[in-house]
């Protein structure tokens, strides 16, 4: 029974008035209100329940169907994943955090000859207990701790007597809220790239030596060039000081002049092998541009003249005078051209033009042009001009010198220089080789190094001078150079005089030739330097040398030297390289 | 701030409490009115216009009244609170809807706003089922600044989904807006926007949207999905959409409700009380049960402590917590009466707006809205 009728019947039996009556009537009415509400708000829920019910039922089947949906989806993207595991050629493992393993595909579980359902949950070590690890495991532990990824590791690997090489890729994975929970490892076979890079490594190894082996025999060419040109010309030297008859003389130019020839083809030889071998070094300096075009008009006016060619050079106006560069390279270039220009021209004349592209405030493009009236350059060799031993072939020039190499110097030189250089010609009327090369801007005030020293015939009177030469030509053309300075020259063969020369007499400048009988040129030069230590003194001492090849320089400085002089040399070079050496042993011994 | 509040359910009803009201020495310069649609709104009109009072009104889906002289949750009824508020700290004014987009709408009003005072504090209500809510709010905050302080709700039209209507003591417009715009230095405005809705089931794409108009979720007609999924007849939509809105992701676990307001048969497509992107993910969600009561009840609560005083509290709650909770949603209500013990009216609307503690405006759906005004 819901109501206690009972209870209600002995309240109101206690009742002694009507208003008490109304009293209780009133707290029983507000009691059933509140009996009301609360029923309207259960009966609400139970109904609702019941509405809601059907609606979320609906809601959770319709969420089961899209579940399953995305499930056999993940299925679908499983199975995939798997054959490409199984197909992809490929080592792939994965790892949890203590670096067991979770799965490995085929490829793996077939290259440790382990099943892959026995691999799962075992440590390397477990599956390859004489897998030396290298590294390699804590490179693993490295990924799980660090959260990033590493690429690359390359190991050499031997399983079941197979050797072979694997390069492996480390990732961490990652849950989806961003934790750590192991890793993948994707190793591929490199085993044949590493063969191929081994004979890759041994084929490059004999290009260098052979390339080695040809720049050494250019330097030694050059030195076995150099030593007997140096005689010539030395000698020739020496001959011209002497009484001629003018038939005499003629011979005499003649010799120097196919000498001089000879030397040009060996200097272009080398230069050749220089740039190619990347040992080209460039000297920029400070120049006036009109000393290089003068030393060079003044050297191949007269050939013009020879063939009865007019000759001319024309500076534009607003061209810098005063420029940074490598005049000796530009002089080459220069002498390059207009050579070629002589040599291919009969008739009319050839004429430098140098003008100005472009000018900033510390830079300036010039163009320089090189114009003859010769043969001309058929269009079909045009292309191939500047490319190496390229030489134009012409009836009437049959006989025409040269390496072939000059055009070829002189693009690489451009190059080099960062210019550019080009040819426009019409056959059988002319040519224009121009080429146009940067230059900063140097100030008038800096001295021209260039300059042509001038020369004095005993400059150097009473001071003595120790000169050690095994060849007795070089030893006459030296002993002449340095007497004409006004030098005492005391001559030696071989470098244990000179080391005995130098002990027991006082000496003002040393010349040493490197390649000597008993001691070598580098040798003295030491012992002298240490000689000198408890003397503290130091007299300047200069190479002579056929070697002229970049990487000699350091060799003579670290011997202890302070200049050198390549052969074949004139007096001038001679007393350059003198004047160079006295400062810079000053400079040394100050220090 | 003299305030004094009123229920009733009928025009002579309400005529009368008016009167009786200011015979008794009340000089009400404003009021704010909820009102079924089944009450004449015109004949109210007539009757408040030549007094001088502002109107702030709209119409309701049901609308409730707790003060002293009782509590009250009707449906066809008003409930009405008689202001006098002081010359100047106010402002009140309708806007016209129609050629104009709910944004363009949203703009005049905020530029308006925002001419009004240096620091306005916005109350609004919307006409429900032509003005999209929340571009309504973009609009408003385009122009006042975007941590504009405003609340209010759309206007119902008791659960017929035909036409809602928001008035002035001038006119009344079914497609527009009212805005009640208070002087920050004169009134203290602060309030709460708590839902409790959760997410169930899988994720969606809304595949085909513009505005508050969704054509396709997942590539289905999104009628068919909305019927499929909850196992609903065609005539049921959109009445329990409402309660089964669209939870739209945003940065996770930040979440927005859209409930569906009308439906376009004929293209099969869901028109909702906000915008819906295009692209966006979304869930079907539900009120969890009754407990919900209880995180409304925690959440007011919360508001309560850092906000203890107040002359009248207005509260726009969604129609959809009524439909789900019933008659237990007085619990709600009951909370934020026994705590300050002041006014509390309001309706149950088609959508809210409001912000939360800190944050800036937003528009809502099924959300517990709750907003106290207090005379500095």
């Amino acid at each position: 029974m819901l109501v206690d009728f009972q209870l209600l019947i002995e309240d109101l039996q206690r009742l002694r008035s009507p208003e008490e009556f109304t009293q209780y009537w009133d707290k029983v009415q507000e009691e059933l209100s509140l009996v009301g509400s609360e029923y309207s708000k259960l009966k609400f829920k139970y109904e609702r329940s019941n509405k809601e019910k059907n609606i979320l039922s609906s809601l959770l089947t319709r969420t089961s169907a899209d579940l399953k949906k995305v499930s056999d989806n993940l299925k679908v993207r499983a199975e995939e994943l798997s054959t490409i595991l199984s197909t992809i050629p490929a080592y792939v493992y994965f790892k949890d955090v203590k670096l067991n393993y979770i799965l490995v595909n085929q490829s793996f579980a077939e290259l440790v000859g382990v099943p892959a359902e026995k691999i799962q949950g075992k440590s390397l070590k477990d599956i390859l207990p004489n897998y030396k690890s290298n590294g390699y495991i804590e490179t693993e532990q490295k990924v799980i701790d660090s959260g990033t990824a590493v690429y690359d590791i390359e190991e050499e690997l031997e399983f079941m007597g197979r050797f072979l090489w694997v390069n492996t890729n480390l990732a961490p994975i990652r849950s989806t809220a961003g934790q750590i929970i192991g890793l993948i490892g994707i190793s591929w076979d490199i085993t044949e790239r590493k063969h191929y890079e081994s004979e890759l490594k041994y084929a490059k190894e004999l290009a260098e030596a052979g390339t080695m082996a040809k720049n050494e025999f250019i330097a030694s060419i050059s030195h076995e060039f150099r030593t007997p040109m140096n005689g010539i010309l030395g000698l020739a030297e020496i001959l011209r000081n002497t009484s001629l008859d003018g038939n005499q003389s003629d011979l005499l130019k003649g010799i120097v002049s196919s000498a001089e020839n000879l030397l040009v083809l060996v200097n272009d030889l080398l230069d050749f092998s220089a740039i190619e071998a990347g040992k080209m070094e460039l000297d920029f300096h400070p120049f006036m541009l009109e000393r290089v075009l003068e030393d060079v008009f003044q050297m191949l006016n007269l050939k013009a003249r020879e063939k009865s060619l007019d000759f001319s050079v024309n500076i534009s106006d607003d061209v810098p005078t005063h420029l940074v560069g490598d005049s000796q390279r530009l002089r080459q270039i220069i002498i390059n051209l207009v050579n070629n220009a002589v040599k291919f021209t009969d008739h009319g004349g050839i004429a430098i033009q140098i003008g100005l592209l472009n000018r900033t405030i510390d830079h300036a493009l010039l163009r320089f042009e090189v114009k003859d009236t010769g043969i001309g350059i058929p269009p079909e060799a045009l292309n191939s001009l500047f490319r190496v031993f390229s030489r134009i072939r012409q009836k009437q020039h049959k006989l025409i010198s040269g390496t072939g190499l000059g055009l070829s110097i002189c693009k690489k030189l451009t190059d080099l220089l960062g210019g550019e250089i080009g040819v426009e010609s019409v056959h059988g009327k002319g040519s224009t080789f121009w080429f146009n090369l940067p230059f900063e801007l140097s100030s008038p005030r800096i001295q021209d190094p260039n300059k042509t020293e001038e020369f004095f015939d005993g400059l150097y009177t009473g001071k003595k001078v120790l000169v050690a030469e095994d060849n007795l030509i070089n030893q006459k053309i030296v002993s002449f150079q340095l007497k004409r300075m006004g030098f005492d020259v005391k001559l030696v063969d071989n470098g244990q005089s000179a080391l005995e020369e130098f002990t027991a007499g006082t000496f003002d400048l040393i010349i040493l030739d490197i390649q000597m009988p008993v001691m070598d040129g580098y040798q003295v030069a030491k012992s002298i330097r240490n000689l000198e230590k408890s003397i503290s003194s130091h007299v300047p001492i200069i190479a002579l040398t056929a070697n002229a090849m970049k990487g000699d320089r350091e060799s003579y400085l670290d011997a202890g030297m302070d200049g050198y002089v390549s052969k074949p040399f004139n007096t001038e070079t001679l007393q350059k390289a003198i004047k160079l050496a006295s400062e810079v042993a000053f400079l040394y011994y100050k220090a | 701030m003299q305030v004094k509040t009123f229920s009733t359910n009928s025009v002579k009803g309400f005529q009368q409490s008016w009167d009786q009201n200011t015979e008794n020495g009340l000089h009400p310069n404003a009021a704010i009115i909820f009102s079924s649609v089944e009450l004449d709104l015109a004949e109210i009109i007539s009757f408040l216009g030549p007094k001088g009072v502002r109107v702030f009104g709209s119409s309701s889906c049901g609308e409730f009244l707790y003060d002293d002289e009782g509590k009250t949750i009707s449906e066809g009824g008003l409930v009405c609170s008689m202001l006098e508020l002081k010359p100047g700290t106010f402002d009140l004014k309708l806007f016209n809807g129609k050629g104009l987009t709910s944004f363009e709408l949203g703009k005049s009003a905020g530029a308006w706003a925002a001419k009004t005072y240096k620091e306005p504090a916005i109350l609004v209500v919307a006409s429900g089922l032509t003005i999209d809510g929340e571009q309504l709010v973009r609009g408003i905050q385009d122009t006042a600044g975007r941590e504009i302080t405003m609340y209010g709700g759309l206007a119902g039209d008791d659960a017929h989904f035909k036409e809602t209507f928001v008035f002035t003591e001038a006119f009344s417009e079914s497609n527009g807006a009212v805005l009640l715009v208070l002087d920050k230095s004169a009134y203290d405005v602060q309030g709460i926007a708590t839902s409790g809705w959760v997410s169930i089931g899988a994720d969606k794409i809304i595949t085909s949207a513009e505005g508050n108009v969704v054509y396709t979720i997942d590539n289905q007609p999104a009628l068919d999905v909305y019927k499929n999924y909850l196992n609903v007849n065609d005539e049921d939509l959109p009445e329990i959409g409402v309660e089964y809105p669209l939870l739209i992701r945003k940065n996770d676990p930040d979440f927005i409700l859209r409930a569906v307001l009308n439906v376009d048969r004929e293209k099969k497509a869901l028109i909702f009380a906000g915008t819906v992107p295009n692209g966006a993910v979304v869930t079907f969600s539900s009120s969890p049960g009754f407990e919900i009561v209880e995180y409304t009840r925690k959440k007011v609560d919360e508001f309560y402590e850092y906000n203890s005083g107040t002359d009248l509290l207005i509260l726009f709650s969604c129609m959809a917590r009524h439909n789900a909770l019933g008659p237990t949603i007085s619990e709600e209500m009951e909370e934020a009466w026994m705590k300050w013990k002041k006014p509390l009216m309001g309706f149950f609307t088609y959508g809210e707006i409001g912000n939360n503690y800190r944050s800036s405006c937003d528009f809502y759906n099924q959300t517990f809205t709750l907003v106290s005004l207090k005379e500095r």
